[in-house]
Protein backbone atom coordinates (compact mmCIF):
# COMPACT_ATOMS: atom_id res chain seq x y z
CA UNK A 1 0.00 0.00 0.00
CA UNK A 2 1.21 3.45 -0.83
CA UNK A 3 2.49 5.64 1.93
CA UNK A 4 3.08 8.88 0.08
CA UNK A 5 1.98 12.06 1.79
CA UNK A 6 -1.26 13.67 0.69
CA UNK A 7 0.29 17.10 1.28
CA UNK A 8 3.00 16.58 -1.28
CA UNK A 9 2.08 18.53 -4.44
CA UNK A 10 4.40 16.29 -6.41
CA UNK A 11 2.13 13.40 -5.57
CA UNK A 12 -0.82 15.00 -7.34
CA UNK A 13 -1.94 12.71 -10.11
CA UNK A 14 -2.98 13.86 -13.51
CA UNK A 15 -6.14 11.71 -13.39
CA UNK A 16 -8.89 13.17 -11.20
CA UNK A 17 -6.65 15.74 -9.56
CA UNK A 18 -6.56 13.98 -6.18
CA UNK A 19 -3.13 13.13 -4.84
CA UNK A 20 -1.98 9.67 -5.84
CA UNK A 21 -1.19 8.80 -2.23
CA UNK A 22 -4.68 9.81 -1.15
CA UNK A 23 -6.30 7.71 -3.85
CA UNK A 24 -4.23 4.71 -2.85
CA UNK A 25 -5.17 5.32 0.75
CA UNK A 26 -8.87 5.42 -0.08
CA UNK A 27 -8.60 2.27 -2.13
CA UNK A 28 -6.89 0.56 0.77
CA UNK A 29 -9.60 1.76 3.13
CA UNK A 30 -12.28 0.50 0.78
CA UNK A 31 -10.60 -2.92 0.79
CA UNK A 32 -10.40 -2.88 4.56
CA UNK A 33 -14.07 -1.96 4.80
CA UNK A 34 -15.19 -4.70 2.43
CA UNK A 35 -13.02 -7.32 4.06
CA UNK A 36 -13.96 -6.61 7.66
CA UNK A 37 -17.49 -5.18 7.70
CA UNK A 38 -18.89 -8.54 8.74
CA UNK A 39 -16.24 -8.97 11.44
CA UNK A 40 -16.90 -5.55 12.92
CA UNK A 41 -20.66 -5.96 12.70
CA UNK A 42 -20.58 -9.43 14.26
CA UNK A 43 -18.39 -8.23 17.09
CA UNK A 44 -20.63 -5.22 17.71
CA UNK A 45 -23.76 -7.33 17.59
CA UNK A 46 -22.49 -9.83 20.15
CA UNK A 47 -21.22 -7.00 22.36
CA UNK A 48 -24.33 -4.83 22.08
CA UNK A 49 -27.08 -7.40 21.65
CA UNK A 50 -29.35 -5.67 19.16
CA UNK A 51 -29.07 -4.86 15.48
CA UNK A 52 -29.99 -1.20 15.72
CA UNK A 53 -27.25 -0.16 18.12
CA UNK A 54 -24.79 -2.61 16.58
CA UNK A 55 -25.22 -0.73 13.31
CA UNK A 56 -24.52 2.57 15.05
CA UNK A 57 -21.35 1.28 16.65
CA UNK A 58 -20.22 -0.38 13.41
CA UNK A 59 -20.68 2.88 11.55
CA UNK A 60 -18.76 4.81 14.19
CA UNK A 61 -16.00 2.23 14.08
CA UNK A 62 -15.38 2.77 10.37
CA UNK A 63 -15.57 6.54 10.71
CA UNK A 64 -12.99 6.47 13.48
CA UNK A 65 -10.90 4.10 11.39
CA UNK A 66 -11.08 6.43 8.40
CA UNK A 67 -9.83 9.33 10.50
CA UNK A 68 -6.75 7.47 11.62
CA UNK A 69 -6.26 5.10 8.72
CA UNK A 70 -3.19 6.75 7.25
CA UNK A 71 -1.33 6.66 10.55
CA UNK A 72 -2.48 3.12 11.29
CA UNK A 73 -1.17 1.94 7.95
CA UNK A 74 2.12 3.71 8.49
CA UNK A 75 2.59 2.24 11.95
CA UNK A 76 1.26 -1.25 11.24
CA UNK A 77 4.52 -2.16 9.52
CA UNK A 78 2.68 -4.52 7.22
CA UNK A 79 0.77 -6.34 9.97
CA UNK A 80 -2.96 -6.97 9.48
CA UNK A 81 -5.19 -4.12 10.56
CA UNK A 82 -8.09 -6.26 11.78
CA UNK A 83 -6.99 -6.17 15.44
CA UNK A 84 -6.79 -2.37 15.24
CA UNK A 85 -10.27 -2.22 13.75
CA UNK A 86 -11.70 -4.55 16.38
CA UNK A 87 -9.97 -2.56 19.10
CA UNK A 88 -11.80 0.55 17.90
CA UNK A 89 -15.09 -1.38 17.97
CA UNK A 90 -14.17 -2.75 21.40
CA UNK A 91 -13.61 0.75 22.81
CA UNK A 92 -16.76 2.15 21.23
CA UNK A 93 -18.83 -0.74 22.55
CA UNK A 94 -17.39 -0.10 26.02
CA UNK A 95 -18.36 3.57 25.68
CA UNK A 96 -21.83 2.51 24.59
CA UNK A 97 -22.36 0.44 27.72
CA UNK A 98 -20.81 3.06 29.96
CA UNK A 99 -22.97 5.82 28.52
CA UNK A 100 -26.12 3.80 28.91
CA UNK A 101 -25.12 2.05 32.11
CA UNK A 102 -26.04 -1.23 30.51
CA UNK A 103 -24.33 -4.51 31.02
CA UNK A 104 -23.48 -6.26 27.78
CA UNK A 105 -24.27 -9.57 29.41
CA UNK A 106 -27.96 -8.68 29.66
CA UNK A 107 -28.08 -8.22 25.91
CA UNK A 108 -26.47 -11.53 25.01
CA UNK A 109 -29.39 -13.42 26.48
CA UNK A 110 -31.61 -11.73 23.94
CA UNK A 111 -29.45 -12.60 20.97
CA UNK A 112 -31.53 -14.61 18.56
CA UNK A 113 -29.94 -17.94 17.68
CA UNK A 114 -28.88 -18.06 14.06
CA UNK A 115 -30.87 -20.33 11.77
CA UNK A 116 -29.59 -23.87 11.45
CA UNK A 117 -29.95 -26.08 8.41
CA UNK A 118 -30.96 -29.11 10.47
CA UNK A 119 -34.10 -31.15 11.08
CA UNK A 120 -36.80 -29.99 13.51
CA UNK A 121 -35.66 -32.14 16.42
CA UNK A 122 -32.09 -31.04 16.04
CA UNK A 123 -33.19 -27.43 15.75
CA UNK A 124 -35.00 -27.58 19.09
CA UNK A 125 -32.08 -29.32 20.74
CA UNK A 126 -29.62 -26.99 19.09
CA UNK A 127 -31.47 -23.86 20.10
CA UNK A 128 -31.72 -25.04 23.70
CA UNK A 129 -28.03 -25.78 23.83
CA UNK A 130 -27.23 -22.48 22.21
CA UNK A 131 -29.27 -20.61 24.79
CA UNK A 132 -27.37 -22.42 27.51
CA UNK A 133 -24.10 -21.41 25.90
CA UNK A 134 -25.29 -17.80 25.66
CA UNK A 135 -26.35 -17.83 29.30
CA UNK A 136 -22.94 -19.24 30.21
CA UNK A 137 -21.26 -16.49 28.24
CA UNK A 138 -23.36 -13.96 30.12
CA UNK A 139 -21.87 -15.07 33.37
CA UNK A 140 -18.29 -14.59 32.21
CA UNK A 141 -16.39 -11.41 32.98
CA UNK A 142 -16.35 -8.85 30.19
CA UNK A 143 -12.77 -9.52 29.10
CA UNK A 144 -13.28 -13.29 28.97
CA UNK A 145 -16.48 -12.95 26.99
CA UNK A 146 -14.91 -10.46 24.57
CA UNK A 147 -11.97 -12.78 23.98
CA UNK A 148 -14.33 -15.65 23.18
CA UNK A 149 -16.34 -13.51 20.77
CA UNK A 150 -13.13 -12.57 18.96
CA UNK A 151 -11.99 -16.19 18.85
CA UNK A 152 -15.19 -17.97 17.92
CA UNK A 153 -17.17 -15.38 15.99
CA UNK A 154 -14.31 -13.69 14.17
CA UNK A 155 -11.83 -16.56 14.15
CA UNK A 156 -9.02 -14.37 15.45
CA UNK A 157 -5.73 -15.89 16.52
CA UNK A 158 -4.34 -15.45 20.03
CA UNK A 159 -1.92 -12.86 18.68
CA UNK A 160 -4.68 -10.88 16.97
CA UNK A 161 -6.81 -10.97 20.13
CA UNK A 162 -3.82 -9.86 22.18
CA UNK A 163 -3.34 -6.85 19.92
CA UNK A 164 -7.05 -6.00 19.98
CA UNK A 165 -7.22 -6.18 23.76
CA UNK A 166 -3.83 -4.56 24.36
CA UNK A 167 -2.47 -7.57 26.23
CA UNK A 168 0.54 -9.80 25.85
CA UNK A 169 0.26 -13.03 23.87
CA UNK A 170 0.79 -15.05 27.04
CA UNK A 171 -1.83 -13.19 29.04
CA UNK A 172 -4.30 -13.62 26.19
CA UNK A 173 -3.68 -17.35 25.99
CA UNK A 174 -4.35 -17.65 29.72
CA UNK A 175 -7.46 -15.43 29.41
CA UNK A 176 -8.97 -17.64 26.71
CA UNK A 177 -8.07 -20.85 28.50
CA UNK A 178 -9.72 -19.65 31.71
CA UNK A 179 -12.75 -18.39 29.82
CA UNK A 180 -13.32 -21.77 28.20
CA UNK A 181 -12.68 -23.57 31.48
CA UNK A 182 -15.17 -21.39 33.35
CA UNK A 183 -17.76 -21.73 30.63
CA UNK A 184 -17.34 -25.49 30.65
CA UNK A 185 -17.89 -25.54 34.41
CA UNK A 186 -20.91 -23.25 34.10
CA UNK A 187 -22.50 -25.52 31.52
CA UNK A 188 -21.73 -28.66 33.48
CA UNK A 189 -23.29 -27.09 36.57
CA UNK A 190 -26.35 -25.98 34.61
CA UNK A 191 -26.70 -29.49 33.21
CA UNK A 192 -26.40 -31.10 36.62
CA UNK A 193 -29.02 -28.80 38.14
CA UNK A 194 -31.49 -29.69 35.38
CA UNK A 195 -31.29 -33.41 36.12
CA UNK B 1 -22.67 -40.06 38.63
CA UNK B 2 -24.54 -38.72 35.62
CA UNK B 3 -22.93 -38.12 32.26
CA UNK B 4 -21.93 -34.49 31.71
CA UNK B 5 -24.23 -32.79 29.19
CA UNK B 6 -21.41 -30.80 27.68
CA UNK B 7 -18.36 -32.72 26.62
CA UNK B 8 -15.18 -30.69 26.62
CA UNK B 9 -14.47 -31.47 23.01
CA UNK B 10 -17.91 -30.19 22.01
CA UNK B 11 -17.64 -26.88 23.75
CA UNK B 12 -15.54 -25.12 21.14
CA UNK B 13 -17.83 -26.35 18.38
CA UNK B 14 -20.85 -25.14 20.34
CA UNK B 15 -19.22 -21.76 20.87
CA UNK B 16 -18.50 -21.44 17.18
CA UNK B 17 -22.11 -22.36 16.52
CA UNK B 18 -23.54 -19.93 19.07
CA UNK B 19 -21.27 -17.09 18.00
CA UNK B 20 -21.38 -17.59 14.27
CA UNK B 21 -20.71 -14.43 12.25
CA UNK B 22 -23.66 -12.15 11.58
CA UNK B 23 -24.19 -10.75 8.11
CA UNK B 24 -24.58 -6.97 8.27
CA UNK B 25 -27.91 -5.61 7.03
CA UNK B 26 -27.80 -4.07 3.57
CA UNK B 27 -29.02 -0.74 4.92
CA UNK B 28 -25.80 -0.37 6.90
CA UNK B 29 -23.87 0.46 3.74
CA UNK B 30 -26.27 3.30 2.98
CA UNK B 31 -25.93 4.63 6.50
CA UNK B 32 -22.16 4.70 6.32
CA UNK B 33 -22.40 6.36 2.91
CA UNK B 34 -24.71 9.03 4.28
CA UNK B 35 -22.51 9.80 7.26
CA UNK B 36 -19.38 9.99 5.16
CA UNK B 37 -21.17 12.38 2.84
CA UNK B 38 -21.92 14.53 5.87
CA UNK B 39 -18.22 14.59 6.60
CA UNK B 40 -17.67 15.75 3.05
CA UNK B 41 -19.79 18.77 3.86
CA UNK B 42 -17.69 19.50 6.92
CA UNK B 43 -14.57 19.24 4.82
CA UNK B 44 -16.05 21.57 2.20
CA UNK B 45 -16.30 24.27 4.84
CA UNK B 46 -12.64 23.81 5.47
CA UNK B 47 -11.91 24.50 1.81
CA UNK B 48 -12.57 28.20 2.17
CA UNK B 49 -10.12 28.30 5.03
CA UNK B 50 -7.06 27.33 3.11
CA UNK B 51 -8.15 27.51 -0.51
CA UNK B 52 -5.90 30.47 -1.15
CA UNK B 53 -2.97 28.24 -0.32
CA UNK B 54 -3.79 25.76 -3.06
CA UNK B 55 -2.41 25.80 -6.55
CA UNK B 56 -4.79 26.56 -9.42
CA UNK B 57 -4.64 22.93 -10.54
CA UNK B 58 -5.63 21.67 -7.11
CA UNK B 59 -8.46 24.18 -6.88
CA UNK B 60 -9.86 23.12 -10.24
CA UNK B 61 -9.79 19.50 -9.15
CA UNK B 62 -11.42 20.21 -5.83
CA UNK B 63 -14.25 22.25 -7.37
CA UNK B 64 -15.42 19.11 -9.11
CA UNK B 65 -17.74 17.25 -6.70
CA UNK B 66 -16.75 14.00 -8.33
CA UNK B 67 -13.41 14.39 -6.67
CA UNK B 68 -15.00 14.70 -3.25
CA UNK B 69 -17.36 11.82 -3.19
CA UNK B 70 -16.52 8.72 -5.15
CA UNK B 71 -19.38 6.27 -5.23
CA UNK B 72 -18.32 2.71 -5.05
CA UNK B 73 -20.59 0.17 -6.63
CA UNK B 74 -22.54 -2.04 -4.33
CA UNK B 75 -20.16 -4.65 -3.08
CA UNK B 76 -21.06 -8.14 -2.09
CA UNK B 77 -20.02 -8.60 1.49
CA UNK B 78 -19.59 -12.11 2.74
CA UNK B 79 -21.23 -13.39 -0.40
CA UNK B 80 -24.69 -12.47 0.82
CA UNK B 81 -25.22 -8.92 1.87
CA UNK B 82 -24.72 -6.26 -0.72
CA UNK B 83 -23.63 -2.91 0.48
CA UNK B 84 -22.17 0.29 -0.80
CA UNK B 85 -19.52 2.57 0.49
CA UNK B 86 -18.78 6.09 -0.51
CA UNK B 87 -15.19 6.92 -0.01
CA UNK B 88 -14.71 10.56 0.61
CA UNK B 89 -11.87 12.36 -1.02
CA UNK B 90 -11.25 14.83 1.76
CA UNK B 91 -8.05 16.74 1.40
CA UNK B 92 -6.43 16.96 4.77
CA UNK B 93 -3.65 19.28 5.63
CA UNK B 94 -1.84 18.72 8.83
CA UNK B 95 -1.58 22.26 9.91
CA UNK B 96 -3.00 24.55 12.57
CA UNK B 97 -6.67 25.28 12.83
CA UNK B 98 -7.54 23.61 9.58
CA UNK B 99 -6.94 20.16 10.90
CA UNK B 100 -8.47 20.92 14.27
CA UNK B 101 -11.56 22.34 12.62
CA UNK B 102 -11.87 19.28 10.44
CA UNK B 103 -11.49 17.02 13.46
CA UNK B 104 -14.20 18.99 15.24
CA UNK B 105 -16.45 18.51 12.24
CA UNK B 106 -15.91 14.79 12.40
CA UNK B 107 -16.58 14.73 16.13
CA UNK B 108 -19.83 16.62 15.62
CA UNK B 109 -20.85 14.30 12.85
CA UNK B 110 -20.21 11.13 14.77
CA UNK B 111 -20.85 12.57 18.21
Amino acid sequence: MAESSSTDPAATASGNGAPAGKRDLDRAFEALYREHLRDVYSYCYYRIGNHHDAEDVTEQTFLQAYRHFERAQRESDGRPLRPWLIRIAHNLAANYHRDRSRRPTAALDNVEPVEHPHGTERIVEGRERMREVMSGLDRLSDDRREALIMRFSLGMSNREIARALGRSDGATKVLIHRAIKQLEEELQAAGASDE
Amino acid sequence: MSEPRFESEDLERMLADALRPIEPPERLGSRVESTLSMLTGAAANELSWWADELSETELQALRDPRNWVRPVAAAAVGGVAGTALVLIEVRRRRRGEGLRGFADGIRRAIG
